[in-house]
């Protein structure tokens, strides 16, 4: 297959960027999609032209290094797929992709393909964990959990911080990211004693670093690789209501 | 970092918009129900709206409501201004997600089919609240009656009220399920119905109400 | 050089117990004043900067990725084991040393091996009270299956995604302390260079990936926790940014690298489906629990696979082992693999695979139940292949997982070099010549959280660490030659790849230090190397800057230690003559093609000292005693 790329090339965060065109020639339908840029980029390297840079790492859905704009969606066309999962059979001989970095305030551009992240580190920070120090724990039988619970805490935990929610929202807002830790952590016995303080604390680094807000509009969801359901936004706005109404 | 007042922060504006919200839809109700008393003649429809004017409870409630159009306003337009800023540079392309995306035309207009609805509440109060001053016979009651068949017997009237609850019925498309979901009511087991519920609302809302102008119009 | 293993003396199950007692602690005022620098955020490395947070010290933790959360442990999917006996099948904390120890082929330390046994029950509760959502029973019990051919459930798991979930914990953890100023993170750091001075690890060389600047970092300790060389053979389950460089730079500096031969490949991978193949994709072996794995009877066979009748398959698993079936370990299973694929019994296009077939399983079971044990792993392969695997067999091969070998560390992980503790993937401790699945991540926590809070404090109270900066002599010249090395990259300006050259290395490690090796082989890889190696520095093409983010540049940084660090594993490979674990020497196998130790000469570590680029290294044998397990021949039949 010939495939038609229109890229953002950007040399740095401070500098202007924009589309360039290139074609990817002999494109197997097995490729992935990130293959198909590394053949792209050999093609760059061997005429010692800077290649096209783009984060991933273990391409196979799981570190959340790899996210690009694919025709404007996140992660591309496939459901539940992060970039380095799509598979170039999903795109037809002579297609033309437009290629794009995350974009959003708290997530800026480095070098093309590639922004800084960190943001979604610190909102973990400021409180997506239980305070529980090495050595004091309790046997891990003596905390029972409820098969259903932890199941759908596995659901919300399963996030694997790629950032598409964000680059998917029109707020740019990192709700979908922050909620489904909330809620992994607020659904288990063994989150419940830092639970309010951890919604409060981490709603407002999410603000402070300069993400949107939700307007519902499930975009985040439907580009979601993990698939991370709106109700972990429900959950997080209910939590911190009562966070709100009955501490203090 | 000082946790933020439960006003300001991006959830708490966002349960302030949901109530607020909320509280506009069931006065939309209630106006709906009143509204349609239009078609049950003239002392049905001047009766009723004479109970609203002269009960004392008047005056604060209307204040209420005021307030709370306004804090919905003011809340929308700032948390519109912030998330812009939230990207400010914009895709060269960006294509809506499909599969479970909630995503309408009604939940990207949200910000102009409420500022339009502003502009139409303003019309709307000037040619009603405090449009012409009839009165039915020297009882005291206002003659309302007569102020919307004059009003409505102008097709350029009938057509801004239509488009307006056309407009207004976008914003409760999306407005309706998602305050039910901004305010944590939401749950997968009734999304679903959640977003039934809503256009449903949404429908019988602003269909409700635009089907008056016109059938006064008709009935002229 | 000895070699001085530190293994405390006393009975086995009270080692550790007496040494913890007898180490030296450092008084918890003092902590604040030690500075330890740790390298790598997987499960190693964010365990052990969380726990070290926790008590005080002043951690500063690197890591090449953009967020500490995406080390390559995140990967891990099937399972972590640990002696809990939950399930009353007759576990033990014994059983669990005696299974580690038998699985590695009699190459791992008993003490270290005992000690990771007795600690692992620690490690689910730790996991645990940190919110890791573990699979659980319908009365609220934790669960557990069987794995990798073990005889009872001792591998706990959160659904296909356990060392995700147990580096989220760890990561959590350590981003509770960053939050508390006890850890400072450097993302996009890559370490390359370790700095020695007066004998001492007192610091580490950083490129800044997104600026390009050299950073200087100095402390009292210095802990490498940056995982293993699997992509050595550029396609692997591995990570594409797994290297070795930071353990090939310290090792450049003095610390002895240990069995770099001893790299294990897995049975149930994805097959390549062509030269464009960046990496390979592991499919969980638990797999092998239901799946039949076979070929056709006769090579000239090509129908598809459901045209082949019952009479025209060969089960050779079932066949040859006819007790462990299709459970037999992974390296016996991948050595069969390739055995029927030499023999041209292959399928698929490339010839190179076999087929896992689940009929029979859906018929027995349903196809619900095999969704609900499987479901997201078949999605994975249909995503990959475009094949349903309910309907048309799977096809497998065998691919590069694991690294047994990496640096040699003692009892208490620290390596020859005084400081310079190695934990994880990146060292050579538990493991022998073949790891158990589900024991990495155990091993990886164990160092972390409950080893080195312990031995590195013991190090710190017993050292005389005189005040060093990074304006040091030692850190000016260890930059300065980094700075030399990463312009040299640059200035090559030549025609090929870094990309091109690390995949032909793969190949020629693939070919001669693969699942089967001889020593023909190896000396024709060891031949090879040098002249690629040779190449690469002639021909390589590197673009870009040096000063701003350069994916290329760090690329070929890596690929170039990889073309040093061939060598040693292709020589390791030939030195041991003997066959063991995830090492098969063509020479040495049984007349039934198994693996065949030589205990009398090979019952030892081969720990190598750096001589110099293309000098011989010379080797170092730490010899391994067996007090408590009688060492016997393997036998899954
Ligand atoms: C696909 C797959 C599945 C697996 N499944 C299982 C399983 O089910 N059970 C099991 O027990 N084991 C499993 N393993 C093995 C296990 O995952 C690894 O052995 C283990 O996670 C290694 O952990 P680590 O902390 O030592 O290193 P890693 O997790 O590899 O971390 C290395 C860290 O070092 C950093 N780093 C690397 N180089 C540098 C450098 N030069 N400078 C600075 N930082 C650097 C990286 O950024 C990273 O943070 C699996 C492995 C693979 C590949
Ligand atoms: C009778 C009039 C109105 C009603 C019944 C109404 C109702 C609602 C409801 C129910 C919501 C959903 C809240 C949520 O998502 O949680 C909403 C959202 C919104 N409203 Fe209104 N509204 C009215 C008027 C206005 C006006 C005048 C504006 C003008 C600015 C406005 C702007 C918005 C905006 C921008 C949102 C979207 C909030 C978001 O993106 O999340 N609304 N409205
Ligand atoms: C076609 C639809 C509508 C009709 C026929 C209609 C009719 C009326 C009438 C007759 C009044 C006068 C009542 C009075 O002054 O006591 C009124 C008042 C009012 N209407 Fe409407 N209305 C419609 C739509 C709306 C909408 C969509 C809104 C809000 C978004 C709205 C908001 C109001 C308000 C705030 C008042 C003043 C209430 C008060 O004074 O207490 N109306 N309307
Ligand atoms: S919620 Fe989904 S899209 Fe967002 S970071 Fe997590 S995995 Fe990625
Ligand atoms: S797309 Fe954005 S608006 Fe909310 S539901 Fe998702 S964060
Ligand atoms: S590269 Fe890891 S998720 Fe895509």
């Amino acid at each position: 297959m010939r495939i038609h790329l229109r890229v953002w090339r950007q040399a740095g965060p401070k500098t202007e960027g924009r589309l360039v065109d290139y074609t990817a020639e002999h494109v197997s339908p097995d490729m992935s999609f990130l293959e198909m840029l590394d053949v792209v980029n050999e093609g760059l390297i061997a005429k010692g032209e800077d290649p096209i840079a783009f984060d991933s790492d273990c391409r196979e859905g799981i570190c959340g290094a790899c996210g690009v704009m694919i025709n404007g969606v996140a992660h591309g066309p496939d459901p539940a797929t992060t970039t380095c999962q799509l598979h170039m059979r999903r795109f037809k001989d002579g297609d033309t992709l437009t290629i794009e970095p995350w974009r959003a305030r708290a997530f800026p551009v480095i070098k093309d393909l590639v922004v800084d992240r960190s943001a979604l580190d610190r909102i973990v920070q400021a409180g997506g964990y239980t305070s529980v120090n090495v050595g004091g724990a309790p046997d891990g039988n003596a905390i029972l959990v409820p098969k259903p619970v932890a199941e759908q805490a596995m659901d919300s935990a399963a996030c694997i911080g790629c950032g598409a929610c964000v680059a998917a929202c029109k707020n740019a807002s990192a709700a979908l990211f922050a909620a489904a830790k909330i809620r992994h952590l607020g659904l288990l016995p063994q989150g419940q004693i830092e639970r309010r303080t951890r919604v409060v604390e981490m709603v407002d680094r999410h603000d402070a670093e300069g993400f949107g807000s939700c307007s519902n509009e499930g975009e985040c969801e439907a580009v979601c690789p993990k698939e991370i359901s709106l109700a972990n936004i429900a959950m997080m706005n209910r939590e911190y209501l009562r966070a709100k109404l009955f501490s203090r | 970092m000082p946790s933020r007042s439960v006003l300001s922060s991006s959830v708490g504006t966002k349960l302030l918009i949901a109530l607020t919200g909320i509280a506009l839809v069931l006065y939309l109700i209630l106006h709906l129900a009143g509204n349609l008393l239009v078609f049950f003649g003239p002392e049905s429809f001047n009766g009723y709206s004479h109970f609203l004017l002269s009960n004392p409870l008047i005056i604060p409630i209307e204040i209420g409501l005021a307030a709370i159009f306004v804090l919905h306003i003011f809340k929308t337009v700032q948390m519109y201004i912030d998330n812009r800023r939230a990207r400010p540079n914009s895709y060269e392309m960006k294509r809506m997600a499909g599969h479970t995306s909630r995503k309408t035309i009604a939940s990207t207009t949200m910000i102009w089919t409420g500022l339009i609805t502003l502009a139409f509440v303003v019309i709307h109060l000037k040619q009603f609240k405090f449009g012409e001053l009839y009165e039915v016979g020297e009882t005291g009651v206002r003659d309302l009656y007569r102020l919307e068949r004059e009003l409505f017997g102008n097709p350029v009237t009938v057509a801004l009220y239509v488009v307006a609850m056309l407009l207004i019925g976008f914003h409760l498309r999306h407005g309706i399920s998602s305050s039910l979901q901004s305010l944590g009511v939401d749950d997968p087991s009734r999304t679903r119905r959640f977003l039934t519920f809503g256009t449903i609302l949404a429908v019988v809302i602003a269909g409700g109400l635009g089907v008056i102008p016109v059938v006064v119009y008709l009935t002229r | 050089m000895t070699l001085d293993s530190k293994t405390p003396s006393g009975p086995l199950a009270d080692k550790w117990d007496r040494h913890r007692f007898e180490m030296k602690l450092v008084n918890p005022a003092n902590r604040r004043k030690f500075t330890i620098i740790v390298v790598g955020t997987g499960l190693a490395g964010a365990s052990a900067a969380s726990s070290l947070g926790e008590l005080g010290y002043q951690v500063l933790s690197f890591c090449i990725h953009d967020s500490a959360r995406r080390a390559h442990s995140i990967a891990a999917q099937g399972g972590i084991n640990a002696a809990k006996n939950y399930q009353n099948d007759g576990d033990s904390i014994q059983r669990l040393f005696y299974d580690t120890i038998k699985g590695g082929d009699y190459r791992a330390r008993e003490s270290n091996v005992y000690r990771l046994a007795q600690l692992s029950v620690n490690i689910i509760d730790q996991c645990v009270a940190q919110g890791v959502p573990f699979a659980r029973e319908y009365g609220g019990l934790l669960d557990n299956r069987s794995f990798g051919g073990a005889q009872v459930s001792r591998t706990f798991y959160a659904r296909g995604q356990t060392g995700q979930q147990l580096l989220l914990g760890a990561y959590q953890s350590m981003m509770r302390q960053v939050e508390r100023g006890t850890v400072r993170m450097f993302p996009n750091r890559e370490m390359l260079d370790l700095v020695v001075v007066n004998g001492q690890a007192r610091g580490i060389v950083v490129r800044n990936l997104v600026t390009g600047e050299l950073e200087r970092h100095a402390g009292h300790a210095v802990l490498l926790c940056t995982g293993g060389y699997g992509t050595a053979y550029y396609l692997s389950t591995n990570a594409v940014n797994s290297n070795v460089t930071a353990a090939w730079r310290a090792h450049k500096r003095g610390a002895l690298f240990a069995n770099p031969c001893f790299t294990q490949i897995h049975p149930t991978c994805i097959p390549v489906s062509g030269e464009h193949q960046s990496k390979l994709t592991l499919m969980s072996e638990s797999l092998r629990n239901d799946g039949r794995v076979w070929v056709p009877n006769n090579p000239q066979d090509k129908r598809p696979p459901q045209d082949i009748p019952e009479q025209d398959r060969d089960y050779y698993l079932e066949r040859r082992y006819p007790s462990f079936g299709n459970l037999v370990p992974r390296d016996v299973a991948s050595r069969a693999a390739k055995g029927v694929c030499d023999e041209g019994r292959g399928v698929g296009d490339s010839g190179l695979a076999v087929y896992l077939d689940f009929t029979d399983a859906i018929a027995r079971l349903g196809r619900d139940v095999i969704a609900s044990k499987y479901g997201n792993l078949f999605d994975m392969y249909r995503k990959i292949t475009a094949e349903d695997p309910y309907e048309v067999p799977m096809r497998i091969y065998p691919a590069v997982h694991y690294t047994m070998g990496g640096l040699w560390v003692d009892y208490n992980l620290m390596s020859n070099v005084p400081g310079l503790h190695v934990l994880g993937e990146a060292n050579f401790s538990d493991h022998g010549a073949n790891r158990l699945g589900a024991s990495a991540l155990m091993q990886g926590l164990a160092d972390g959280y409950f080893v080195i809070p312990y031995t590195l404090a013991h190090y710190l109270g017993s050292s005389s660490l005189p005040p060093v900066t990074a304006d040091h002599d030692a850190f000016r010249e260890a930059a300065q030659a980094t700075q030399q090395r990463i312009d040299t990259l640059l200035k090559v300006k030549g025609r090929k790849t870094p990309r091109a050259l690390h995949r032909e290395l793969g190949r020629l490690l693939w070919d001669g230090v693969g699942m089967a090796r001889n020593a023909a082989g190896l000396k024709a890889a060891l031949t090879r190397i040098p002249q690629l190696r040779e190449e690469f520095w002639q021909n390589v093409s590197v673009p870009g800057e040096r000063n701003n983010l350069n994916k290329t540049l760090e690329y070929a940084g890596r690929v170039a230690d990889y073309l040093e660090f061939a060598e040693l594993l292709a020589l390791d490979a030939l030195q041991r003559e003997e066959s063991c674990g995830g090492h098969f020497r063509e020479e040495h196998q049984t007349p039934d093609n198994e693996a065949l130790r030589d205990d009398e000469r090979f019952s030892y570590v081969a720990a190598w000292e750096f001589a110099g680029v293309g000098k011989p290294p010379v080797l170092h044998k730490e010899p391994l005693a067996f007090e408590y397990v009688k060492p016997s021949q393997r036998s899954y039949k």
